[in-house]
């Protein structure tokens, strides 16, 4: 725990202990996630799964990325996982990115993958909106991880055919906002 | 249609085993089945059992995620 950096937020008028919770059912959703894409990504395949393939293990190493990033915040607030995986699978933040019941329906595969992400896109913008101005390292770290969220939900919209993206595909190292967080 | 007062909505919070209701715009919805609202909790800032529709406002998406669930009741203020 750091002492002072908890009193501060709380004298900012952030509930801490609120906080906490979400960083900690995020941190939950991000770590469920990374193990239900990668079902997802070994499942996208043929003509027009190999095609998506890429940016599914892009998000998945993401997401893991994020939980990395999230486990220190919250224990430098005075939080902490939970001891049991179990319980720490079934608070998460976003429900269970499973497989579609047919695997070969890549379009089922991406709805999954882009409904996790809006989720998450939703999930960052609270944590930001309650953070701003107040908690400035909470608000780094989720507005870092929103950024990349938004990233992967318009990917997989765009392969939706929703519109595009615009932007393009991740060049070179994964998690260019996050990735201060992880040294 | 049942009708809902703000007494009787209350009851249905999602603890103990109780269903999550919660009224948006007059109208109730039964939330029970949602990840989202296990034991009526909602991101950690929300608990069934109660009217919604000012706090849907500020809330990082719109009612349109409430059209995937039953309408049970109609809400009385």
């Amino acid at each position: 725990m750091a002492k002072v950096t908890r009193e501060v937020v709380e004298r900012s008028g952030v509930n801490v202990d609120q906080l906490v919770e979400m960083l900690v059912k995020n941190a939950s959703a991000e770590l469920t996630t990374y193990y239900y894409y990668t079902i997802l990504r070994f499942n996208l395949i043929g003509l027009e799964g190999e095609g998506i393939k890429e940016i599914a293990e892009t998000a998945r190493i993401e997401d893991r990325n994020h939980f990395e990033a999230l486990v220190p915040r919250i224990y430098e607030l005075d939080g902490k996982l939970p001891r049991n995986m179990n319980q720490f699978h079934d608070l998460s933040g976003c429900p269970p990115a499973y497989l579609p019941d047919d695997p070969t329906d890549v379009k089922a595969i991406l709805n999954v993958l882009v409904e996790a992400e809006r989720c998450a896109v939703r999930a960052y913008t609270q944590i930001c909106n309650m953070t701003a101005g107040k908690d400035h390292r909470t608000y780094d770290l989720a507005l870092a991880i929103l950024n990349e969220e938004i990233e992967h939900e318009s990917w997989f919209s765009e392969f939706l055919g929703e519109g595009p993206s615009g932007h393009f595909l991740r060049r070179g190292e994964t998690s260019p906002f996050v990735s201060k967080f992880l040294r | 249609m049942r009708e809902f007062t703000k007494q009787e909505l209350a009851q249905y919070d999602g603890r103990n085993g109780a269903p999550a209701f919660i009224a948006y715009k007059g109208k109730v919805y039964d939330l029970s089945s949602s990840f989202l609202w296990q034991k009526g909790n909602h991101q950690v800032l929300h608990q069934a059992g109660i009217d919604l529709t000012a706090a849907l406002n500020t809330a990082p998406h719109g009612a349109d995620l409430l059209a995937k669930f039953p309408v049970i009741g109609i809400f009385c203020e």
